[in-house]
Parts: structure tokens; C-alpha cells; sequence
């Protein structure tokens, strides 16, 4: 027997995909929407350009959460951004480096780089050779991470993905180099999010991470899955103003 | 990967998926769930072997080539072979948890120790005053500061009910606000994958 909580659920799923793949339709048709500028991803797409030009290395971190639990949608997030990174390194010859601390996201960040080199097997070697599972260990992971920081010579560090309070022992490594280090953050929960504000002037807030396809690559259900966040955002927020009024003034119980 | 493996690999990935999210909705589908879930613990076991073997070839690369910090690398070979030595009986053994609680563990609250210092530093980085919105935020935070603590109350005795409220209204408000962004992008991202729109699994777009 399916509850009312189930049922209501199985109708927004089903409500949301049809809003995605409608959108998604409409945006490869070329109906596509003027998305707000969001300065971290304008600072990102040039952050491979500043480490090239700088003769110094970038690092992605994909955050201490994994792909089957400890969530997944932010490591996604990561991995959309990697993506778009990777096509920019395997374009200039570059190998950036990156660090998780799920071995399963080290495989799938592995095969991300191949994916960008193509038919350039020496290259995709060499790019997926600097991917490092650092540790599983939330504190241990900070501490690999900063050692990179501190000892590889980096000028952008990338962090997108799922991070708890060890975010501010990273982001602040990144801060206290005698080099300055460009950081680009994002992270959904609000306990991290006073951190990210006092670590980066780049910072991307919740739900902005998950944008990344639709503001980077421009890929179609990317923006169609915005669009549909968008309006069943808007459609609860009504939902939740009307609920109010009735109950300040005695209509619902 | 040719293309009968990529569409097998796939076909494999969108089934799992609809499976586990079936699961919340009929108890048909749970057990399913729980099975699929389980050999996804197996796979992540041996990714974590593939992991073993990254951290030996990266840091052996590091101490051939002499890289800055090769030294540390050493150190870390050398730790974790002593770690499967003293371990080699399990991590319940006495060895191996002597190991986590008078190494691993008093070096992870030593690490965590340092936020208090981080903390400060970050704070005085950001209380910096550049614009209005920043004035509202410093503003916001020596209220709260204040609020916290006894000598809050001996400057004005509504300091803490003020900071009650900061926190319980606007502060809550906006917490719910990005959780509700953040559930609406993590349901966004998980259907993207179910229609095979995201497969980081496949080695082509």
C-alpha cells in the first residue's frame, strides 16, 4: 500500500521529469534562456588559462563524499565541473591535478580525464596518472589536501563537491600560501557555507553547484533541469505563501 | 569501451537506478534495493584496492623523480606498510586498534584542534567592512557574538533575545531556503542520471 507521503512524492518525481525533458526539448530546439551570471563560474572557465600562463598547476578537489552514498549529487556536481576542465587541460596539454576521497569517484574523475584526451592515449595516461585518492578519513583528506597545496605549486584550486567542517583547514591553507591561490568552492550544506564566505571571494551557494553543466558546457537537460528546478521552486513557494495565509487567517486548522 | 558496452553499461547504470528508487515506493522493489546497494559495497571494496595501489604509484613516481616533498611520501610508504604489518590481524585486533586510538585518532583531533586558530584568521579576513552588505553581516555577527555570552547580557539584558530571534527568523529562513535549492538540485542531478542524461560511467558523451 502506497502512503500519501509516497504517492505525493511519486508526483513530483514524475511532475519533474516531464518539466525537465520539456525544457530540455525546448532549449535543443534553441529556445534558450538568459541564465544569471554567477562570477564563480566566469572565474572558473579562466582559471585553467591563469595557471597556464602562470607556469603553475590547478587543483579539483571532488570533496570527501562518494557516488553510491554521502551525497552523491554534490560529487556529481564535481565531476560536471571536472568534466568541462578536463576538455581545457587535454586542449593545452596540461595535467591538473585532482584529489577525492572515495576510491569509486577516483575511478569515475580517472575515466573523466581519458574521456577529454580521446585519441590521445599518452596524454590521458599522464592526465589520469595526477588523479589521487587521498583517503576516506574526512580529517585525513584535509590533511593530503593541504599538502598539496602547500607543496605543489598551485595557482587555482577548484573545491566542488561535499564537504563538512574540514572545508576551512583546506580553504584556508589556500588562503595562507606566500603564492596567492585563486579558489573557486561550492558546497550545499549551510553549516559550510560561513566558511566558504570567509575563505574565497569565488564561492558558489547550495543549489548554484549543481548548475555547473548548464553554465559551463551549456548542455541542454542541464539547462532544461534548471529550468525545471525553477519552477517547481517557484510553484512551492506559492504553494507554502497560500498555506500561510490560510492558516493566519483560520481557514486550515 | 565499444558501443555494445557502452549501451550495456548504461542499460545497467538506468536499471539500478530506477530499481533503488522504486524501492522507496513498493516493498516489491526494497529488497531489489537493498541487493543492488550491496554489490555496490563489493565494487567500492575493490575500488578502494585500485585506491591502495594509486597512492603506491603516485608516491613512488614522487620519490623516483625526487619531486619537492618526496620526503613526505616516503614517510607515507613507509607508514602504510608498517600499518598493514602491525594490522595484519584486523583492525579489531589489539594491534590494530592501538593503532587508531594513539595514532590515527589523537592526529585527526589535533588536526580538527586547528579550526580554532583557522577560525579566527578566516573571521578577521571576512569582518572586513567593503560594502554595505558586509557592514549588515559584521553587524549580525557581533550581535550574535554578544548574545552568546554573559557579558552580552550585562550590556543590554535584550541582547540574547535578539540574537534568539536573528537566529530562530531570518537566519533559519535562510537555511531552509538554500536546503530547499539545494534538495530541488540533488533530485535535479539524480533524474539527469536516470535518463541517461549524466553518464560519468561511459567513456564518451
Amino acid at each position: 500500500m502506497v502512503s500519501l507521503t509516497q504517492l505525493s512524492a511519486l508526483i513530483l518525481l514524475i511532475f519533474f521529469v516531464t518539466l525537465i525533458l520539456f525544457f530540455s526539448n525546448r532549449t535543443r530546439q534553441g529556445r534558450v534562456p538568459a541564465l544569471r551570471p554567477i562570477a564563480a563560474f566566469s572565474t572558473l572557465k579562466g582559471l585553467m588559462a591563469q595557471a597556464i600562463e602562470s607556469g603553475r598547476k590547478l587543483h579539483i578537489s571532488l570533496g570527501t563524499g562518494g557516488i553510491t552514498q554521502n551525497a552523491p549529487a554534490d560529487t556529481l556536481a564535481g565531476l560536471t565541473a571536472l568534466e568541462y576542465l578536463s576538455r581545457q587541460a587535454a586542449a593545452s596539454k596540461t595535467t591538473p591535478i585532482i584529489t577525492t576521497a572515495d576510491p569509486a569517484v577516483m575511478l569515475l574523475a580517472q575515466n573523466t580525464m581519458r574521456k577529454a584526451y580521446g585519441p590521445d592515449k599518452e596524454g590521458a595516461v599522464k592526465s589520469a596518472a595526477q588523479v589521487r585518492w587521498i583517503s576516506p578519513e574526512k580529517a585525513a583528506y584535509a590533511a593530503g589536501v593541504m599538502g598539496v597545496l602547500s607543496i605543489e605549486d598551485i595557482a587555482g584550486n577548484v573545491m566542488i563537491g561535499n564537504y563538512g567542517d574540514e572545508y576551512l583547514l583546506m580553504g584556508e591553507a589556500a588562503q595562507q600560501q606566500a603564492k596567492p591561490i585563486t579558489t573557486v568552492a561550492a558546497a550545499a550544506g549551510p553549516d559550510v557555507l560561513p566558511f566558504l564566505f570567509a575563505t574565497t571571494s569565488h564561492a558558489l551557494w547550495g543549489e548554484e553547484m549543481y548548475a555547473a553543466g548548464a553554465y559551463l558546457d551549456r548542455k541542454p537537460t542541464h539547462i532544461g533541469s534548471l529550468l525545471a528546478q525553477d519552477t517547481v521552486r517557484w510553484g512551492l513557494g506559492i504553494f507554502i505563501l497560500i498555506s500561510v495565509l490560510l492558516k493566519a487567517f483560520g481557514v486550515l486548522p | 569501451m565499444t558501443r555494445l558496452g557502452r549501451i550495456i553499461a548504461t542499460v545497467v547504470a538506468i536499471s539500478a537506478g530506477v530499481s533503488v528508487l522504486a524501492g522507496y515506493f513498493t516493498d516489491t522493489f526494497s529488497s531489489l534495493g537493498f541487493i543492488i546497494l550491496g554489490w555496490a559495497a563489493i565494487v567500492i571494496a575493490f575500488a578502494m584496492m585500485l585506491g591502495v595501489v594509486n597512492i603506491l604509484r603516485v608516491h613512488t613516481n614522487k620519490i623516483r623523480t625526487l619531486e619537492k616533498g618526496w620526503f613526505y611520501s616516503a614517510m607515507l610508504i613507509v607508514a602504510l606498510a608498517l600499518t598493514l604489518i602491525i594490522g595484519r590481524n584486523g583492525p579489531n585486533s589489539a594491534a590494530g586498534q592501538s593503532l587508531f586510538d594513539y595514532i590515527l585518532r589523537p592526529l585527526e583531533a589535533s588536526l580538527f584542534a586547528l579550526m580554532a586558530f583557522f577560525v579566527v584568521s578566516a573571521a578577521y579576513r571576512a569582518f572586513r567592512m567593503k560594502n554595505f552588505e558586509m557592514a549588515l553581516f559584521v553587524l549580525f555577527a557581533i550581535v550574535v557574538l554578544l548574545g552568546q555570552v554573559p557579558a552580552g547580557f550585562q550590556l543590554w539584558p535584550d541582547l540574547p533575545l535578539i540574537k534568539e530571534w536573528i537566529m530562530r527568523v531570518p537566519a533559519l529562513a535562510g537555511a531552509r531556503g538554500i536546503l530547499l535549492g539545494v534538495s530541488l538540485g540533488t533530485i535535479a542531478t539524480g533524474l539527469r542520471v536516470l535518463l541517461g542524461a549524466d553518464r560519468p560511467y561511459a567513456d564518451v558523451e
